[in-house]
């Protein structure tokens, strides 16, 4: 990494902005304005500096709609969200996907727009941290603010999960590093512990590394619970760990003052998905009978935990909500993006704030390829070679506030700092623009049959 | 009696809800009623002679008297006999989601594979699959710790993942080969498995028994070995053999038997 | 538009009237006194009408609620139902999705509810649920028993630094008043421990609940709040735990009351977990009689009861410690939800049942409570929802309040346990309330409990915020007939709110923005400049967030009802 030298060339200091990255959420940073474009962020890791000073690149400025060449033509914002709205209203199945790297504001125009014409919501949660809800919804939750850790925290692990990649500064504003009012000494005063097959980043900084095999999580938890229990483990090796290292760690565990433990997708794509959390969350319960252990969920987006409480608080259910029979359906396997579309049921897509482009399986993505696709996002991507119709929105926390829950769920409300390319629109505005006339074509419809 | 048959003559690619035709249902319709009726297809309701050609035949004063025959892959037909108290239901081909899901008597018999959830927080009655099943056969709903009560499912084929999640009652049998986390949180009730098992039976098990004729992938440190028992009895049932006895899951103070045939897994003896 | 409710029987404990016949008048949302011929008239003869319904002590928005959501799908879809014209769909029996909980509670009469349990850090989370709920107003509770500058403060006697804090902090969540949950024992649970009566104290920062009470009951009266200290007292749940509250009770009792718009100094929550005497769920007697005794002597206390309604049910309490215990002893699914520097709490399922000898036990406590307490103005129906049951049973406890006859039935028929009356002395009570006392406990009193000067009564002036229900009290006999009572309760045939008829005939017409209560103190600004000085330096180090995305911006209070308060006036 080359020397970059201070901005020093800026217009105006914006202090106290959100971080659109990470479920990290990070609120301290200052954005340095020239010219209405971000040319600094001070206090932000990398790759939310970079996702916040590189907004205009590959940005999507235009409506456009896909002609029958397959070429995307810019068209004006009647035509574009005209001709979204009546995909919407004529769909059989359709599915409103993303939602994680948008405002609450927002989806609250969504949910009802899904209700209306019966739609599928869903969110990243379905293809990231949806085994750890279900594990949730199994065995329980214990969780605690980000600050409980920074304050009381002696032990710290991380397991599935490579925050120094993933999530920079977790461990150095939340649970590490810093001094908090019980570890004035922060890092000096806790141990980090790392439990992954992989040798990351984390794990070289961590103070022990139980690096047990893949696929291997949901035998090792259960011996380490099998040992919280008093039983001498059996097999000599479990899941590629000596037996004297289980029993060594269940009894550090038990003897911490305050333990934490976040996990991330390392835990919920292995073998038993769900059943690691699960079976992780019962080891917590378990602890706390000796001590004071929380957990979470390293949550990606920024907003992924904001869709499942927004859905949670108005549907009942989390994520994967199913309104086609005019009623909420909350089943996973069923009523979930990635199901729907590789049992090639959806047939339009909405996909607002997300690349599924990127990150869905082929199987799924080759069926997007078949269907209309409408697109709400601010940056082309994989997805916008698929979509039909491309609905250019702004960015939340830079040109647009809004409200996000950061991944413990402490709700933030992101503020604006400059202004939106004047094309663009507010995502705000597009999907209610599209409640009302997708509500146009239906009272239509509801006239007509009348008749 | 009434026997209902209706033959499939398209197939939807997004799938049809039966949850609405079920013999507590559809006893008194006529076939009338049928051809009058939709059937939901994702968020619109379609006629259901789209799909299906209808032959209604006898009468029957309540659903214990009907037998309804589903002719053709169904593999895209959710929720056949889903809350079913009486009657009978022959699939004779595949069935989609939720096959059989709470029911409370009556028999299903599906000729064919079954998809997730088949048998779903099952009361009573009987479910019997000719083919396989994919996850969660005879599971709860999510979040719930109380699921499949009563009844039995009879599988001939293989079984997927997390067979008889959360039992808490009830019988499950599989001829074939049975996925991981065959019985996971059970509490109650008994699984069969006469094929092999990957990985980790009876996770989290506080109760009931599972009993494993085949060859076992990996065991949890959850279980202690108990005995090795000849010709037990479970559940009033008789098995004749050598069984090695496990009781688990140890993490929850469970008290679950797993009984692993001698024979097959002697590198445990 | 005006409208003329005609020929009802009123009840109006707050203007003496108790069951006379006579119209009730409103006009632009305002009660009053006469109405042109142009009124528009709704025939009510011989029908209940009452101010609408308001409830002192629910939990009803906020983070553990969502929590109880995301984590219970299996209750969430126990109550869906499918849109219709007027409502969206709902979902949920114990934690109703925030739509349905509007629904309900405008089905059942009501126009407003206490959310009991705010933590500071995450009010943002609970205006947006309340944003969420239509038809019901909301009077959000911040959490300060826990608080890290409070228990440092009540430790060195600052009572003007917790005063101006309270003021701030009121200011910063948009809250009405001071809530008290455990102190020090969540605090405590912060490092899974508890404390035990009010004088064991905080692990490290030695600070008692009984310094935490008196100094927050003391800022309270500083302030001139119109609502009391709000407490749940220590020891929830536990045989024996009695004395605790009446020594709760008790340590603020010489502190002075400065608001004239309520009678206490103290409103004492849930009253049924608090009242066990015994030293084991083996050998638990009922408490009842002490503390409600207390309370009959002592004007300064209030309560409401935390009713058991032997459903299955979801407990969620910021006594975080309580819960766990309650894990251990059920063995379904434990959540927590630990806020810095503020508070904690926990959620787990329960299976209160009739067939358990220790719910039966709760259930009878609970009715004791509301029969032994004499004066109706010091205690208000809830069932601390959903805790000890869903609110949408209020109608059914009511028609256990006015049949003994029923109470009795349930004893003799097993569907409560023995201990329901070997335990308790709920066998000997034969008090039946009438509609007055029930109309007392579930809208007068808890309006002059919250010091609320716009509601919970039919003065000309006050909202019009009516409720009618579908009986005639000369033709009915209550002792008789408590399954007519529960279901005129359950279905008003009028719910009528600022004027607009929200609810007929038992269902939802109409669909309005419910409004958020909070407390603007005036005359503090010094003492909260001066506070938020000392404030400040450790809020930066200790907390996660900036001071400037803490705060509930006021977008998140779209209609707020602001209670203007003169400090120490």
């Amino acid at each position: 990494m080359a020397y970059e030298p201070p901005v020093t060339d800026y217009d105006e200091i914006v202090e106290n902005c959100t971080c659109a990255f990470c479920g990290c959420n990070c609120d301290d940073l200052d954005f340095l304005v020239k010219d209405g474009h971000v040319v600094g962020v001070r206090h932000a890791c990398r790759l939310g500096a970079s996702k916040v000073m590189e907004d205009m690149d590959q940005r999507l400025l235009v409506p456009m709609i896909r002609d029958e060449n397959g070429e995307l033509q810019e068209v004006d914002w009647d035509t574009a969200l005209d001709k979204a709205a009546e995909l919407i209203a004529g769909a059989v199945r359709p599915i409103f996907y993303g939602w994680s790297e948008t405002s609450i504001e927002t989806m609250k125009h969504g949910i009802r727009l899904g209700e209306l014409v019966g739609a599928v919501l869903d969110n990243q949660a379905t293809i990231c941290h949806g085994p750890s809800l279900q594990a949730v919804q199994n065995v329980g939750y214990p969780v605690a603010t980000l600050g409980e850790i920074k304050n009381r925290a002696d032990m710290i692990v991380y397991t599935g999960s490579n925050p120094m990649n993933s999530h920079p500064r977790h461990l150095a504003r939340y649970t590490t590093f810093p001094r908090g009012w019980f570890r004035q000494r922060g890092r000096f005063d806790r141990t980090l512990v790392t439990m992954d097959p992989k040798y990351s980043d984390t794990a070289k900084m961590s103070d022990i590394w139980i690096g047990f095999e893949q696929n291997g999580d949901y035998g090792f938890y259960n011996a380490i619970r099998a040992a919280l229990k008093g039983k001498e483990i059996d097999q000599d090796y479990v899941s590629g760990i000596p037996k004297e290292v289980i029993m060594e760690l269940a009894e550090k565990m038990k003897n911490v003052q305050f333990g934490a433990l976040y996990f991330g997708l390392g835990l919920t794509h292995t073998l038993s998905k769900q059943r690691n959390i699960d079976m992780a969350i019962e080891m917590l319960t378990d602890l706390n009978e000796y001590t004071k252990w929380v957990l979470t969920p390293m949550r990606g987006h920024f907003n992924v935990n904001g869709f499942n409480i927004f859905m949670a608080y108005e549907m009942g259910f989390p994520y994967g909500v199913d309104f086609c029979r005019g009623y909420q359906r909350y089943m996973n396997g069923e009523t979930n993006t990635i199901d729907l579309l590789t049992r090639k049921e959806c047939d339009v897509f909405m996909v607002i704030a997300a690349d599924p482009g990127a990150h869905y399986p082929g199987g799924a993505v080759k069926h997007l390829a078949e269907i209309p696709v409408i697109q709400v996002d601010i940056h082309w991507g994989p997805s916008t070679e698929i979509a039909d119709v491309v609905l250019p929105g702004s960015f939340i926390g830079v040109e647009c506030g809004g409200t996000s829950y950061r991944m413990d769920g402490v709700p933030i409300y992101m503020k604006k700092a400059i202004d939106k390319p004047e094309t663009c629109r507010d995502d705000e505005w597009i999907i209610r623009e599209l409640l009302e006339r997708v509500q146009k074509i239906k009272d239509e419809e509801a006239a007509l049959a009348s008749k | 009696m009434k026997t209902i048959t209706l033959t499939l003559k398209k197939k939807s690619q997004i799938a049809l809800e039966f949850d609405e035709l079920i013999p507590d249902e559809v006893f008194d319709w006529e076939k009338d009623d049928f051809e009058n009726y939709q059937v939901p297809v994702g968020n619109k309701r379609f006629p259901l002679t789209d799909y299906f050609d209808l032959e209604v035949e006898g009468t029957a004063e309540g659903p214990e008297e009907v037998k309804m025959i589903l002719e053709g892959d169904c593999g895209r037909v959710k929720y056949i006999g889903c809350k079913m108290s009486a009657g009978e239901i022959i699939v004779n081909g595949d069935a989609d989601l939720h096959c059989g899901a709470e029911m409370t008597g009556g028999k299903i018999t599906v000729n064919g594979d079954a998809e997730s959830y088949a048998g779903r927080e099952m009361k009573g009655g009987e479910l019997e699959i000719m083919g396989s099943t994919r996850e969660f056969c005879g599971c709860s709903y999510i979040g719930d710790w109380r699921g499949m009560s009563g009844g039995k499912i009879t599988l001939h084929g293989n079984a997927g993942k997390q067979l008889g999640e959360c039992l808490s009652g009830g019988e499950i049998y599989v001829k074939g080969n049975c996925d991981i986390l065959a019985g996971i949180h059970m509490t109650k009730g008994f699984i069969q498995i006469d094929g092999d098992v990957t990985r980790w039976p009876g996770g989290q098990m506080k109760n009931g028994n599972i009993l494993i004729n085949g060859k076992l992938g990996i065991l949890l440190e959850g279980f202690v070995f108990d005995k090795i028992v000849k010709d037990p009895e479970i559940d009033g049932k008789s098995f004749s053999g050598k069984y090695i006895k496990y009781t688990g899951d140890i993490a929850l103070n469970g008290k679950g038997g797993l009984y692993l045939n001698a024979e097959k897994n002697r590198e445990l003896l | 538009m005006e409208y003329i409710l005609k020929n009802g029987i009123v009840y109006d404990p707050a203007n003496n009237i108790a069951g006379e016949k006579k119209d009730v008048m409103f006009k632009d949302g305002k009660i009053v006194d006469n109405v042109s011929s142009d009124a528009k008239v709704l025939d009510v003869t011989d029908k209940i009408v009452m101010p609408a319904g308001i409830d002192p002590h629910a939990h009803v928005a906020g983070p553990k609620l969502v929590v109880g959501r995301i984590y219970r799908p299996e209750d969430s879809r126990k109550g869906v139902t499918t849109k219709t014209d007027v409502c969206r769909s709902e979902s949920g029996f114990s934690i109703p999705s925030c739509p349905a909980t509007g629904y309900r509670y405008s089905r059942m009469g009501y126009g407003t509810v206490t959310e009991a349990a705010m933590p500071p850090l995450e009010a943002k989370h609970t205006h947006e649920e309340i944003m969420a709920i239509p038809n019901v107003d909301v009077t959000p509770l911040p959490l300060f028993g826990n608080n890290w500058f409070v228990l440092q403060w009540a430790k060195e006697g600052k009572i003007e630094e917790i005063a101006a804090f309270i003021s701030s902090w009121l200011k910063i969540t948009k809250g009405y008043g001071i809530k008290i949950v455990n102190p020090c024992g969540t605090e405590a649970w912060g490092w899974g421990g508890n404390v035990h009566g009010i004088d064991d104290p905080a692990p490290y920062f030695d600070v008692t609940a009984r310094e935490v009470l008196r100094a927050l009951s003391q800022a309270n009266e500083m302030l001139g709040l119109p609502h009391s200290i709000h407490v749940h007292p220590n020891d929830l749940g536990h045989p024996g735990n009695f004395p605790t509250t009446i020594n709760t009770l008790e340590c603020v009792k010489d502190i002075e009351k400065s608001s004239g718009m309520r009678d206490q100094t103290i409103h004492l929550t849930h009253a049924q977990f608090h009242s066990y005497a015994g030293t084991s769920w083996r050998d638990v007697e009922s408490g009842a009689t002490e503390v409600a005794d207390y309370i009959n002597k002592n004007k300064h206390v209030t309560c409401d009861v935390g009713q058991i309604t032997l459903d299955e049910t979801t407990t969620m309490t910021a006594d975080g410690p309580m819960e766990f215990d309650l894990h251990q002893l059920n063995g379904l699914k434990w959540a927590n939800k630990d806020i810095e520097l503020e508070t904690g709490s926990g959620i787990v399922p329960f299976i209160y049942s009739g067939k358990a000898p220790v719910s039966s036990f709760q259930w009878a406590v609970g009715l004791e409570l509301f029969l032994l307490i004499k004066d109706p103005w010091q205690v208000c129906l809830t069932t601390d929802h959903p805790n000890a049951g869903p609110f949408i049973r209020y109608p059914r406890i009511i028609s256990w309040l006015m049949s003994s006859e029923r109470r009795q039935e349930m004893m003799d028929n097993l569907e409560v346990r023995v201990w329901s009356y070997k335990r308790t002395s709920l066998g000997s009570l034969d008090r039946d309330y009438d509609f007055n006392e029930i109309a007392t406990i579930t809208r007068a009193a808890p309006a002059k409990i919250y010091g609320y000067q716009d509601r919970g009564e039919l003065t000309p002036g006050y909202n019009a915020d009516i409720a009618v229900y579908d009986l005639n009290p000369n033709d009915i006999d209550p002792i008789k007939e408590p399954a007519a009572i529960e279901k005129a309760f359950g279905n008003a045939m009028y719910t009528i709110k600022d004027g607009q008829i929200l609810v007929k005939d038992g269902e939802v017409v109409k669909v309005v923005p419910s409004h958020t209560l909070w407390t603007n103190v005036n005359g503090f600004e010094e003492q909260e400049k001066a506070v938020m000085e000392q404030v400040m330096p450790t809020f930066n180090r200790f907390y996660t967030v900036k001071f400037e995305n803490y705060k509930v911006h006021d977008h998140f209070t779209p209609y707020p009802i602001v209670t203007e308060v003169q400090a120490g006036k």
